[in-house]
């Protein structure tokens, strides 16, 4: 990615929208943050780096009604496509710049590599990170502090761009391997998983970040999670509060997923969220046939039906 | 009694052991790299060795906490009468906190000003509460203590503080609850490591520039703090979600919900926060802070404003969390220094020369 | 018709109004001996059933869910039954993931007629929740 070609395109169409999505340097180091650039000069604070974890394509339905330019990776456009599918945004109103993209930093894990050191800087080049805190310097390839996306990308290119800044790239393993987490999961037991779901889930703090985080969460608001009329849960620090809010947060995205990993990323307690999510579109690819995000002229499967399914088998009862 | 005492390295942990004998102990642990405070058990891993990433607030004013439980009970002979039966009964053990962070010690002080004298769950809590400081070696990312009032080595809100010294732990007792401690087995007379612990301490204090200006606290401008356009400008990439909220300690709003069942239920008392949309929400489906930077505007101004106003001093300690896990790096330090008096006639100087 | 043995397990039934619902009162007055571990919930159709009305069942106290609604090409509303096939087996597919037994949730048709085969439905369903046992600890189930 490079800052300099990237702030060119964004001055280019800035002229024509009311804001350019880009990201900008945080507080610290180790972070970037979304930065809404109006006037050429806050384009100027664009960066274009393994920092961008933001998919900054989240906030296009919130920005309803105004032109908007928004910079994307190419799992950040899976968002965009999807927003298409379910008539979330008008494609008129948004410019979408494309940044194929080698892979970001996790900065849980990069943290988690220097023992939560203070980072005094962080550099990239070809793949290789080079962190630096006050007792030591680290050189760490790339998807070693990956988030798990990126370590098995299939999409580092954007699928739908009005402007590419940079070279397109190959996809990183084979399309199997994505879900081999999920498959690895699931050897084991029955109790074993609800083992594990209960002490991760049991961390929650019912922060919704994960929900808000997510760009196709679209209820927000009227989150079962919190109105009252109906009651769907309490407001308890309960196990089964957080087991049911997961669960239903997972269901309603059942083939609309684009497996960004903001829900993930966003999580201050460090909850594996991804993975009920993933676990349910091996079954959308499974069954329907379905990967979001991929064609805008599609509809997501639980839009639509076949009176005869493919694969749906009737169960036995035993 | 003293009101100085060490234990070497040595002891350390059979201590902290011999005191889950006689209270319930909350310590930061670490669990799939995540450290939040737990009460200790056999098996728990104890990490000091950074801030925890929830604050210890959860202790004293719990996530969700049972004000009274409700029973609707039938008379068999007259089955149109219902009786109701309460239960507002409270079992709070005597509780020590280890391992809270001069922040975290000194973010219960904000609570203790709202809620002590009216409160009588937090108030129970409070009493049975000894809260046990520790000495920060350094800052870490988003850390500005130094800037809100406190430090590394501050000693407000702690009843006993904790200074790692020549391979040991200097204690130190503010108050009678950690003098008591100081008064069980194993703990040695610290009188001849108060030297070194005192130049540890002051080099701490140092260890942190400030970065708000405003002694010793941040003074916002009105004038600055009531213009819509900056918090447009720096709500704009927020998620209005609680992270900020639920990991704060200063951070003390909260919900009141009937969790109720058919035959009966419990008041519900669970935290909330000003970043929700929901938080202000009315029956009628108007919302008087609709907007996400209202809400912003609501945070900020009730620690650097609202809460000054009522109680002389601001509502936060510096802690970082909110900085450091906001999804999207949204810098309370950052914007509270732009709005500070200092900036705003910086500002004005600087438009008058141009 | 053997009553099942051990004590009985809470099963919830979402049956739609149109089809299963009749059935199941078609059962009824035929006095086809039913397993009454079964409380019924009567729906307007079976698209109506959200996951959510599952998950909540079974994570706060149900041993199984048994969900029932009109034959393909037989509903009331035409297609509500074909959105939910495609959602009801997406979740259980899922449910086991999170370590829940699929076996304690099912999901099949029976139209107004059918008193046999809804008596069928319900006393293998219900067999097959005892074989897995219950779910939650009986304390919990008691409240
Ligand atoms: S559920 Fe998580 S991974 Fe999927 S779209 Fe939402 S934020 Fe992205
Ligand atoms: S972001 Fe994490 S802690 Fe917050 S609600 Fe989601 S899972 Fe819970
Ligand atoms: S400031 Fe950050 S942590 Fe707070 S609500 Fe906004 S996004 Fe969430
Ligand atoms: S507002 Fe932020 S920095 Fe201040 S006490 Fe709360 S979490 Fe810490
Ligand atoms: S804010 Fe200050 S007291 Fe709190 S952890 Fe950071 S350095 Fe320590």
């Amino acid at each position: 990615m490079n800052a300099q070609e990237l702030r060119k395109a964004a001055k280019e169409v800035l002229p024509s929208v009311d804001v350019v999505i880009g990201q900008r340097a945080g507080f610290d180091p180790l972070h970037a943050e979304p930065c809404f650039a109006t006037k050429p000069e806050d384009v100027d604070d664009f960066i274009a780096s393994p920092l961008c974890v933001h998919n900054l394509a989240s906030y296009l339905p919130s920005l309803k009604g105004k032109k908007v330019a928004v910079v994307v990776k190419g799992c950040d456009s899976r968002t965009v496509v999807q927003f298409l599918e379910e008539g979330l945004i008008k494609r008129e109103n948004v410019t979408v710049i494309g940044v194929p993209c080698s892979g970001i930093i996790s900065v849980k894990k990069v943290l988690e590599r220097v023992s939560h050191e203070p980072i005094q800087s962080i550099s990239f080049d070809n793949e290789t990170v080079t962190v630096k805190t006050n007792k030591r310097e680290e050189k760490i390839p790339l998807l070693e502090v990956a988030p798990g996306k990126c370590t098995t990308c299939q999409y580092p290119n954007p699928l739908i761009f009005d402007v590419l800044v940079g070279q397109k790239l190959e996809p990183r393993g084979s399309a199997e391997a994505v879900y081999d987490d999920i498959r690895e999961f699931e050897t084991k037991s029955l109790e074993e998983r609800k083992e594990y779901w209960e002490k991760t889930l049991g961390r929650c703090i019912r922060c919704y970040a994960c929900r808000n985080a997510c760009p196709l969460c679209v209820c927000q608001e009227s989150c079962i999670a919190e109105t009252r009329d109906p009651h769907w849960m309490s407001q308890k620090d309960d196990p089964k509060e957080k087991m049911t809010f997961h669960m239903i947060h997972a269901i309603h995205l059942a083939g609309r997923c684009t497996e960004c990993g903001e829900c993930e990323r966003v999580c201050p307690m460090d909850i594996p969220l991804g993975q009920l999510k993933k676990k349910i579109n091996m079954g959308m690819k499974e069954l329907y046939d379905y990967v979001p995000g991929i064609n805008p002229e599609e509809k997501p499967p639980m839009y639509v039906f076949k009176v005869e399914e493919d694969k749906i088998e009737e169960h036995e009862l035993s | 009694m003293t009101d100085k005492g060490y234990l070497p390295q040595d002891k350390w942990e059979p201590f902290i052991e011999s005191l889950s004998n006689d209270f319930r102990v909350y310590a930061p642990c670490e669990e799939d790299g995540v450290i939040t405070f737990q009460v200790l058990e056999k098996g728990k891993k104890v990490d000091l060795s950074r801030p925890s990433t929830s604050a210890p607030k959860g202790v004293m004013f719990p996530q969700s906490e049972r004000l009274f439980s409700f029973d609707f009970k039938k008379a068999p002979e007259s089955p149109d009468k219902m009786a109701v039966e309460l239960d507002a009964s409270t079992n709070m053990p005597e509780t020590v906190i280890i391992g809270a962070r001069p922040c975290d010690a000194k973010g219960f002080l904000t609570y203790d000003r709202v809620y002590l004298e009216v409160d009588p769950y937090y108030r129970e809590r409070r009493e049975k509460t000894t809260v046990v400081g520790f000495c920060c070696n350094g800052p870490f990312a988003g850390c500005f203590c130094t800037s809100a009032g406190g430090g590394l080595a501050e000693k407000e809100g702690s009843d006993l503080f904790v200074t790692e010294v020549d391979n040991g732990y200097f204690l130190e007792a503010i108050t009678e609850k950690g003098k008591k401690l100081l008064g069980r087995p194993m703990v040695e007379d610290g009188a001849s490591h108060a030297d070194a612990a005192s130049k540890k301490q002051e080099q701490a204090s140092k260890a942190l520039q400030k970065v708000i200006p405003g002694d010793p606290e941040p003074r916002i401008s009105r004038e600055a703090f009531e213009s819509d356009a900056f918090w447009d400008e720096v709500s704009a990439k927020c998620l209005s979600c609680g992270v900020c909220t639920y990991l704060c300690p200063t951070c003390y709003c909260f919900n009141i919900t009937d969790e109720a069942r058919l035959e009966g239920g419990e008041r519900v008392r669970s935290w909330d926060a000003c970043m929700f949309h929901h938080f202000t929400l009315e029956a009628s489906g108007h919302n008087p802070r609709g907007r996400k930077a209202m809400r912003l505007k609501q945070r900020v101004g009730h620690k650097f404003l609202y809460y000054v106003d009522k109680y002389g001093t601001i509502a936060c300690s510096g802690c970082g969390r909110c900085i450091r896990h906001c999804p999207v790096s949204v810098e309370i330090s950052g914007i509270v220094a732009r709005l500070t008096e200092g900036a705003q006639e910086d500002q004005k100087a600087a438009e008058a020369r141009s | 018709m053997p009553e099942l043995a051990g004590k009985e397990l809470r099963i919830v039934g979402f049956l739609c109004n149109w089809c299963s619902y009749g059935g199941a009162d078609t059962a009824g007055v035929g006095r086809f001996k039913q397993p009454t571990d079964l409380r019924i919930i009567r729906v307007p159709c079976s698209g109506r059933i959200d996951p959510l009305f599952v998950v909540k069942a079974l994570i706060n106290g149900a041993d199984g869910v048994l969900v029932s609604g009109c034959h393909p090409r037989d509903c009331h509303y035409s297609d509500g039954n074909y959105y939910a096939r495609r959602r009801l087996e997406m979740l259980k597919q899922f449910l086991p993931f999170m370590g829940i037994d699929g076996k304690r949730f099912h999901y099949t048709w029976v139209s107004a007629s059918e008193g046999q085969r809804w008596q069928k439905v319900v006393t293998d369903f219900t067999r097959q929740v005892h074989g897995i046992g219950p779910l939650h600890e009986k304390k919990e189930a008691a409240k």
